[in-house]
């Protein structure tokens, strides 16, 4: 290395000698700052409507903690805003770039608002302060009950724009919870507004997921006095039984692509994993083994199953081929590692593992290297599930006995709860975009 | 039991015999033959010969030919201590006669850009509390709402535009004054952390040259980075871009140019703000200067 | 082909020494296991058992009130059947268990024609779906072990409810320990 040096710079000394102008080569590595400083102004109101500003700040609640959430930014604190933030200037000519330069933003959201008779519109941008370039304007028409929802689409849009993938804040998460003192399905904000009871079975009701291509959910529930497979279709509420084997049907999971479902039967007296069509005709069976195989996750490209399997004693990663059904062993650290997740976008499967009776998250790749472990501490933290852009985990944490729904980036960070108090919360499952 | 062990011994040797001495050898050439090879010139390096990374104080001058020294030294520190103590090496600036003269010289216009940082330093507080205050009481939507007659209205935009301008420049400067202030200080904190020796010479570590300051090629790469800004959670794969930059001797930036682009779209606009942010660097370069830079992501930990 | 033929017989070997050291273990079991299990257990285990001894008697007599003593035998077995319990993360059936499911088995015998419903169970920790297999396993095990007793398989059938529906919902040893179970339920 020092020879390196030295030969590095006589080479500049040389060249500074021989030529007036030479080019130096530089490598940069990291960026200096590995946040974006952004500047969000508060929603002002356009024309004739009137200000109200609950509306605004509601809004910029929403919009703020989803952007925060995904660790891009770093704010530039909203005291220092100057004289442009509460002009309502949005076009490019009406800003004035260089303030909000000084103030060491990058980025800048301006947005105004109307409302008349209960509609809304929403009217936000995007700018790049630096090179002055509107990145992305988007106009929002609805209801004055779709603040929050407009809120999460923009945030969105800003993530498309600065990293090329949309952001997951405008779908869905469904989860188990019995605060009716049943298990039973509900449905919310993946920043946990707007919780709604999807069943009444007054039974139990479980680990849901979401199809891929309908806005449908499938569940195991006892409501027929056997653990079965149930459909339900989100918008229209029309609820079907999928799967009604002898035994368990339960870990049902859609592939990729929306035709078929994995899942766990014990018709044959022992519990293995299944390829099913949606009719719920049996397609293929994966596993063939008298240990437990369970909770199936689907490789991105549909060619993989990674599953539980106490085949070699303890619980256990597997993967399975589902064209040539061989099977390899993931995880070999732990005694006790279950929940697999396979990230919609990646190698990375997260799942959880138990130690000393609590369970955390860790991620490792397909290949069985780079194990990581996301959570640590007291309180289990369970049944991960990825964002569809694979940006976030999802999981239940068990906090002093009440299970509630936790959100945090890939890497573990920026842990926070999402599910409201009143209730154990637990398999939260996320939708994609519909 | 004994002789027959020495029985198999020789029998063992009578086995080695032949050619064993000749094998060694040849396996002890080729053994030294690998790092010979490796060290040879043979193979041209694929990869990007990576430069030594230097961390440079932006507040030295950066210079053609640094001298041995410390980056986080700085020089305005320096120099009052140089005149009292005459110890260390490249002092003898001040006490030595004529023909060591042209040294002092690049040493002097550092108080220029040095000496107005410490002036602030009381002030910022004070003028930084009224941008903040005032805004409150002039925010345009004002005249929205009331909306009278035109020349009212006008008259009001103008003083408010007035004060708003007056406001935007003190916020400017303050702003400007905060940063230097704030560089300063980080200067003098790392400089009194790091550096035990108070007198260290301003310069750079390893430096070969006679100039007091850090090298320019450094001084750059550091500058550049900094105004760099990306976020680990935009980067997906492994981007890499390669840039021409072409500055004046002033620090100017006079034009650059993608050699090549990481396809990245986020990474390379990203770059984009980074050089527009470089348009001027804060201190002159010992020449007009042109540099390859290669932009990469590769110390960036715990990526996604 | 030959392989698979060679892992079978190891397999079933296995499976037979398993089966006759289990059967070998019986009698001796009942009291070792007695510390393993909580003494209220034990004493609500020996009363079911003089019941059920008195029906077996009362249908070998027979002929004065069949109905009757159809009837007793079932109440007897509908109150008489004992749950059991597991190691954790195991569907193994321990001595103890057998004792208990020896004695179930006698009581469903002696009413024939009453049909059970064995519910599997986990305690809390472990994953919720591997403990829905594991539930399962545990009815299955259970069932099994009463059919090798003579109770025919058509009458007893099975659920798992894996961690759902716990006895106790303290988090202790004790509680997990009553958690992890076999509950019989009488359909008639």
């Amino acid at each position: 290395m020092k020879s390196l040096k030295v030969c590095f710079l006589i080479s500049v000394l040389i060249l500074s000698l021989s030529v007036t102008v030479f080019a130096a080569r530089i490598e940069i590595s990291s960026p200096g700052e590995q946040t974006i400083p952004l500047a969000l102004t508060r929603l002002l109101p356009i024309g004739v409507g009137g200000a109200q500003p609950a509306l605004a700040r509601e809004f910029q609640e929403v919009l703020e903690n989803d952007l925060e959430m995904s660790g891009l930014f770093e704010f530039v604190d909203p005291a220092a805003f100057l004289g442009d933030a509460e002009r309502l200037g949005l076009s490019r000519t009406d800003i004035d770039f260089n303030q909000w330069r000084m103030l060491g933003s990058e980025a800048l959201i301006k947005g105004g608002y109307s409302v008349s008779s209960g509609k809304v519109t929403i009217e936000l941008r995007l700018y790049d302060v630096i090179t002055q370039r509107l990145l992305t304007g988007r106009r929002y028409l609805g209801n004055s009950t779709d603040v929050r929802k407009i809120a999460h689409t923009f945030a969105d849009q800003v993530l498309k724009s600065l990293t090329g993938e949309e952001g997951p804040f405008s779908t869905k998460i469904a989860y188990i919870s019995n605060r009716t003192g049943h298990k039973e399905l509900y449905l919310m904000d993946v920043d946990g507004y707007q919780p709604i009871r999807m069943t009444d079975h007054r039974s139990i009701v479980l680990n849901p997921d979401f199809s891929p291509t309908r806005k449908e959910v499938i569940f195991t529930s006892y409501k027929n006095g056997n653990p079965d497979l149930f459909r339900k279709e989100i918008y229209t509420g029309r609820e079907s039984r999928v799967s009604l084997k002898p035994g368990l049907n339960i870990g049902g999971r859609y592939s990729p692509d929306g035709r078929e479902i994995a899942l766990t039967l014990s018709k044959d007296k022992n519990s293995e994993l299944y390829l099913i069509g949606t009719d719920g005709t049996v397609h293929r069976r994966l596993t063939n083994h008298y240990g437990i195989d369970v909770d199936p996750t689907w490789s991105p490209n549909g060619q993989k199953i990674a599953f539980v399997s106490d085949r070699r004693g303890n619980p256990n990663i597997f993967i399975v081929n589902v064209h040539s059904l061989e099977v390899s062993r993931l995880t070999f650290e732990g005694k006790y590692n279950a929940t697999p997740a396979w990230n919609p976008k990646d190698d990375r499967i997260a799942f959880a593992r138990m130690d000393n009776g609590v369970f955390n998250v860790f991620t490792i790749r397909e290949d069985g290297s780079d194990e990581r472990q996301l959570t640590f501490g007291a309180g289990s933290k369970e049944h991960p599930r990825w964002s569809p852009d694979g940006r976030f985990l999802i999981y239940s944490h068990d906090l002093a006995g009440e299970k509630s729904i936790w959100i945090m980036r890939a890497d573990g960070t920026g842990a926070r709860r999402i599910s409201a108090p009143g209730g154990n919360d637990i398999h939260p499952a996320w939708s994609v975009r519909w | 039991m004994e002789s027959s062990r020495k029985q198999r011994w020789r029998q063992l040797q009578s086995v080695f015999e032949p050619g064993f001495k000749q094998m060694l050898l040849i396996s002890l050439l080729l053994h030294l033959l690998v790092p010979v090879l490796y060290y040879a010139p043979f193979f041209p390096q694929r990869d990007i010969r990576k430069p030594p990374v230097y961390r440079v104080n932006l507040v030295n001058k950066p210079v053609k030919n640094p001298q041995a020294g410390r980056p986080e030294a700085v020089a305005e520190k320096k120099k009052p201590e140089a005149k009292p103590a005459p110890k260390p090496e490249p002092k003898p600036l001040p006490p030595s006669p004529k023909p060591v003269a042209p040294k002092p010289e690049p040493v002097k216009p550092k108080p220029v850009p040095v000496k107005p940082k410490p002036e602030p330093q009381p002030e910022p507080k004070a003028v930084a509390k009224k941008p903040e205050v005032k805004p409150a009481p002039v925010p345009a939507p004002e005249p929205v709402k009331t909306g009278p007659t035109k020349a009212q209205e006008s008259a009001l935009e103008k003083r408010l535009r007035e004060i708003r301008e007056a406001q935007e420049k003190k916020a400017q400067e303050t702003a400007r004054k905060d940063r230097l202030a704030a560089l300063k200080a980080a200067a003098v904190a790392e400089s009194a952390k790091k550096s035990p020796i108070a007198d260290a010479p301003v310069g750079m570590i390893g430096g070969k040259g006679d100039e007091e300051g850090v090298s320019a090629v450094a001084f750059v790469q550091e500058f550049i980075q900094q105004q760099w800004s990306f976020s680990k959670y935009q980067a997906a794969g492994n981007p890499q871009a390669e840039v021409k930059l072409f500055y004046s001797t002033d620090g100017e930036l006079l034009h650059y140019k993608f050699l090549k682009k990481s396809g990245n779209e986020a990474f390379d606009d990203s770059l984009i703000r980074a050089i527009t942010k470089s348009r001027q660097l804060p201190q002159a370069l010992p020449e007009a200067m042109e540099f390859h830079i290669f932009f990469n992501l590769k110390d960036m930990l715990d990526r996604r | 082909m030959q392989k698979l033929t060679i892992t079978r017989l190891v397999v079933m070997l296995f499976a037979l020494t398993l089966l006759a050291s289990g059967c070998a273990k019986k009698p001796v079991a009942e009291q070792t296991t007695m510390t393993e299990q909580p003494a209220q257990v034990e004493v609500q285990q020996q009363q079911p058992a003089g019941v059920a001894e008195q029906s077996v008697t009362d249908t070998g007599a027979g002929s004065y009130d069949a109905a009757a003593a159809a009837r007793a035998a079932e109440n007897a077995a509908t109150s008489g059947l004992q749950r059991i319990h597991f190691d954790f993360d195991q569907y193994v059936l321990t001595d103890a268990a057998k004792t208990i499911l020896v004695n179930n088995a006698g009581l469903l015998r002696a009413a024939p024609a009453i049909k059970v419903l064995i519910e599997g169970h986990c305690d809390e920790r472990g994953s919720d779906e591997y403990n829905l297999a594991l539930g399962e396993k545990r009815a299955l095990a259970t069932k099994n072990y009463l059919v090798s007793l003579g109770v025919p398989a058509e009458r007893l059938s099975v659920i798992s409810y894996g961690e759902e529906m716990p006895l106790d919902g303290a988090r202790t040893k004790e509680a997990w320990a009553k958690n992890r179970r076999a509950d019989f339920k009488v359909k008639r």
